[in-house]
Order: C-alpha cells, then structure tokens, then sequence
C-alpha cells in the first residue's frame, strides 16, 4: 500500500464517520425535538407513575444535549442502547445479527446479477442483431424499467402458485426465511434490475472491444474461439463493466430494504422499516447510523477494489 | 459548396449556380432522428395517454377514487369494473388513473427542481471554476457518500407525507447527477468563440452564462431531465410500497401495489394494475431519454 492509498483511505473513512455523526444526530434532535408526542404515545393513556418510570430508564426524562451525550458515550462503547419497544432487547447485537441475513441475501444478488448479466450481455454482443441480441436487449429494457416490487410480485406469483400448480406441489416457493432454497427467489428480485444493467453495459463494451486490432490478431493468430473472447475480449470489455459496481451495491443495500419487506426476511433492511412504523426510536436512529456507515464503507471497498482490477487507476 | 478549383468535379465547376445545402438547426435534426426512432414515439405515445389520463381523472373518474364497496370485494375484471376492485370494493381503474395524476406531479416536480439546483450548481461551479467549483465538486462529492433512502426518508418523516415534501425529498438526492453534467458542459463550452467573442464585446458574466453558454447546453439537460422523472416515479412507488409515502386514501401506484400484494394468490390483479401502469410508465419515459439522447447528441450513443 502506498502512502497516497494510505492517505486517500483515512480521509475517506473520516468522510464516513462524519455522515454516519450527521446522520444520527440529525435522526436523534429530528426524533426527540421536532416530532410530535414522545416515544411512548399510544392510543391507551399510560399511568402516570409507570410513563415517568419508562422515560427514566431511557433517560428521556433528561435534556436533550445530556441525552445526546449519553447516547455518544454509548456508542463509542459499542452500545446502540436498548428497544423501546421490546424492552431489555439490546440494539446493536440485534443488528449485527440482522446485517448477517442481510449480507447473505445481498451476496446472493450480487453473484447473480454478475453472472447473469456478463452471460446475457456476452450472448448479445457475440450474437449481434440476431434472435438473441434482441431477447437480451428487451430482457435487459424490462428489468431497467420494472420496479424491484414490481419483480418480486411476478417472481412470487409464478414460484408460489404457477409452479405449485404446474409440478402438482412438488416444486414452490414460500415466502419465510431459514431454508437455504428461500434465499433463491428474493436474490433474483434484488438482482434483476441489475442484471440487466450489467448487461447492456457488456454488450456495448464488448462490441467495442471484438472490433479492435488485437482481436482481430488474436483470431489471425488462429486462436481457440474460447481464448480469444475470454482471454482477449472480454477482459478488456470488463473494464467499463467494474465501474458500475460502485451503484451496484449501493442499488442491492437499498434494494434490500424493500425485497426484505416483501419477503419476510429477517434483515436490517426489514429492522429499518419496521422500526419506523413501530416508532422503536433508538432502533431507528441505529439503523440509520449503522446503514449510513455500512453504505459508506462498502463504498469504500469497492473504490479499493478498482486499482486491483485495473491497474491503471490509482489514488 | 465551393472547393479549390484544382480539385473541384467538371460538372460543378462549369455551373455558376451552387445549390445551397439545405439548413437545419439542432433541434430540427433531432426531430428527424426521434421520428426514426419507433421506440421513443412508442415511448412518448404512453406518456401522452398518461398525460391525458391524469388530467382526466381530475374532474371524472368511473367512480369517485376513494369510494369504497362499489362491488363486492377482490371482485375481477367486469364490465362495471374494467380493472376490477380492490380489497375495500374501490374501482381500481379509478385509482390507477389517479394514481397517474400522483406520479406525474412527483416525477415532474422532483425534475423541476433538480433541473433548478442542478442547472444553477453547475452553472457556477462550470462557469466561475476556482474556489466556487472546488466547493461545490466538494458538495457533490460528499452528497454522493450519503444514502438517499435515509435522506429521503429522514425529509418525509420529518417534515410530512405530502407530496411536495416528497418530491423535494426525492429531489435533494437527485442533483448531483444534474449538477455534474451541466459543470462538465460549462468548462467546455466557456472556452468556445463565440464566448470569447462575448466577452470581448464586454457582456456581462450572467448574460454570457444564461445567453450562450445555457441555451447550447439544453441538450443535454433535457436528455437528463428526461431520465430524472421515471427515477422520481419508482422512487415515490417505492416509499409508497414500504408505507412511507403520502398517506392513504391517496392513490399512488406503490401503495396500491403493497395492497394487492397481501392478496396476491387471491385475486392478483389488484397488484397487476398498478404493477403493469408503472412498468409501462418508467419504459415509456427510459425510451423517450434513450431517443433524445440518440438525437441530441450521437456521440453519446452507447
């Protein structure tokens, strides 16, 4: 590692942490200064006693800059604090759990719009303006252009039903977690839409790239049809293709956020809605802090990993 | 058009009479190009209908949109009902086509205003270069670092589920793309002749900013703005689909679609109407991008 590589990774990880501070201290005055009622409004009046109790085990009872203070304290501690709806659970276990089933799901996605997208686009370029150019080209239109809910819906219509009815039970999909075939059809649904993104960027790349001089030498040279697409084009195609992975995985840990919703997988994409609807404050601005750092910090990975598939960029 | 005599064909050096090759402006080429385009009028086609559709469904919708027990519940598709019903007995064509009305105003009101900030951030920062583009390269820089479903998110909790709210949220993570496409066609274009020739006459910086140097930039900006509103759409779907959007019993698109998905194995097309009319909708405004992209500027062809 070099020094200017060095330098170039401290700053960015200084620009996280000062998003993920921003973050929560604007979730944690907007949560507790701006928004109507307290933590604990409800449709049943609470008893007096037991309400003043509650605020006092979550320190709400105390100005807003101390309990900022304390929840700093806590943080730096590596303690998001407690659920205030579910008390005693603490938070950041809960995540770091929830983060796990996040990473499967988005992994899973991740190899699968990769794999998908580079066969597909491959497919399009060698087959240029034939049957399977224009399959690949409109597939790739449709997932550009469907909402990942919209995928999820259709995925689950057909995995859940159709293939029921079709392979009279023997073969369906049902929504849940836990069974390693479940991680299948929600990866496709937060995949897709990038699946196709991929493709058309290798098509494009490749069809630039079978047209140039050293391709041409490479068949000249009376190479095996495998070498020379594999070794000699599509290397050269993927260069463009990497610079995408950046929105890539920003687009799955967002992506997450719904398909996780849909599919009752118990992920922090999930924690972070329900947490909102469930008003559980100290989970949201957990959540918040947590995703904040996690997006920047994969950011960052993937601007690490840039230099290694492409040795000309450097920072 | 005339060449060096030496060069020049028989026929047209013996004919006094040059034919004027005939002139075209930018625009007008561009027309020609969109009209080959099938896609793109497909494209823009489907927007006209939703266009048309949503400014109908202001003054008359088959039913009133938030009228419940029209028809018996998850009924399908029938005469009375060309969409059928949802799970309160809403007609759901009712709904789709104010739903229409929804994601319009968000898609275009997010492309206003990222077009107001975009346009102006890049216009300075492209224009003044210095001290004003490092702190704005800067701002765009870190914005990009920063999740836009908190930020969008964070907005509409605090400051309301209304839809100017959410389509301002939507559109303060939406900028920066603008902004650094207009800074890269300012750093080009300012250096041209004919801003030089401007500025020799003694125009002032804003009249060469907003007379020559934003006017032949407005192809691009178009092509970009075209592609911000399907993004608003889906994003504006996509807060609705999670419960985050404007608040029931408004129609919009994603919250119809979560409805239906409860009852999907039940009656699927209640998920399928809003499903298919937002599809349809984001290809139509990715098409019409796609073909002014083409048309305005072939080098960027990909």
């Amino acid at each position: 590692m070099t020094r200017g590589t060095f330098i170039y990774i401290v700053q960015r990880l200084l620009l996280i942490s000062f998003t993920a501070v921003a973050i929560s201290s604007i979730v944690f005055v907007g949560e507790h200064g701006l928004l109507p009622g307290d933590a604990f409004i409800s449709e049943r009046p609470h008893n007096p006693n037991e309400l003043a109790t509650l605020l006092h085990h979550y320190n709400l009872d105390l100005p807003l800059p101390q309990q900022y203070q304390i929840w700093v304290t806590g943080v730096l501690h590596g303690s998001l604090g407690e659920s205030l709806v579910n008390r005693g659970v603490q938070i950041t276990p809960l995540l770091i759990r929830e983060l796990g089933t996040s990473a499967k799901l988005g992994a899973a996605a991740l190899v699968f719009t990769i794999g998908l997208g580079l066969t597909l686009g491959l497919l399009a370029a060698l087959k240029q303006n034939t049957w399977v150019d224009y399959l690949a080209s409109s597939s790739a239109v449709v997932g550009y252009s469907m909402p990942n809910f919209v995928i999820a819906t259709v995925l689950v219509l057909v995995t859940g039903k159709l293939l029921y009815i079709w392979t009279n039970g023997v073969f369906y999909y049902e929504i849940g977690w836990g069974k390693p075939s479940q991680i299948l059809v929600p990866a496709i649904a937060l995949g897709f839409p990038y699946a196709s993104i991929v493709a058309r960027l290798t098509r494009a790349s490749m069809l630039e790239v079978i047209r140039q001089d050293y391709v041409r030498t490479a068949w000249a040279k009376g190479l095996a049809p495998r070498v020379v697409i594999i070794r000699h084009a599509l290397r050269n195609a993927l260069i463009p293709v990497i610079t995408i992975l950046g929105p890539l995985s920003t687009g799955i840990l967002t992506g997450v956020v719904v398909i996780e919703n849909i599919f009752g997988i118990p992920g922090l994409g999930k924690e972070f809605i329900d947490s909102i609807l469930n008003r559980d404050y100290n989970i949201v601005i957990g959540v918040f802090t947590f995703y904040a750092a996690l997006v920047g910090l994969v950011n960052l990975g993937v601007d690490l990993l840039y230099p290694v598939l492409d040795p000309r960029i450097r920072y | 058009m005339a060449s060096l005599p030496g060069v020049a064909l028989p026929e047209e050096y013996v004919s006094d009479v040059y034919e004027m090759p005939e002139q075209i402006t930018l625009w007008q080429d561009a027309w020609r190009r969109v009209r080959r385009n099938k896609l793109a009028l497909a494209g823009a086609a489907i927007i006209c209908v939703l266009v048309l559709t949503a400014l109908v469904s202001v003054f008359w919708t088959p039913y009133p949109i938030w009228k419940q027990a029209t028809a018996p519940t998850y009924e399908g598709i029938s005469a009375a009902h060309w969409l059928g019903v949802d799970a309160s007995g809403r007609d759901i064509l009712s709904r789709i086509m104010g739903g229409a009305l929804i994601s319009l105003q968000v898609g275009v009101g997010t492309m206003l205003i990222v077009a107001l900030i975009g346009i102006a951030m890049g216009l300075l920062a492209g224009f003044y270069r210095g001290g004003v583009d490092a702190v704005i390269s800067t701002l765009i820089n870190i914005w990009y670092g920063i999740p836009d479903l908190l930020v969008v998110i964070l907005l509409v909790l605090l400051f309301g589920r209304s839809l100017g709210n959410i389509a301002f949220a939507i559109a303060v993570t939406r900028w920066m793309d603008m902004a650094r496409l207009v800074r890269g066609q300012t750093f080009a274009l300012r250096e041209r002749e004919f801003v030089e020739a401007a500025r020799s006459t003694g125009t002032r910086n804003l009249t060469i900013i907003m007379r020559h140097i934003f006017p032949n930039a407005l192809g691009p900006i178009l092509v970009q703005a075209t592609y911000a509103v399907p993004q608003a759409i889906l994003f504006e779907a996509f807060l609705s689909y999670l419960g985050l959007g404007v608040p029931p019993p408004t129609p919009s698109w994603g919250a119809m679609a979560a409805d239906g998905f409860h009852a999907l194995e039940l009656a699927p097309h209640i998920v399928l109407a809003p499903a298919i009319a937002l599809s349809l909708t984001l290809m139509a405004f990715n098409f019409v991008g796609d073909g002014l992209r083409d048309a305005l500027d072939p080098r960027m062809r990909r």
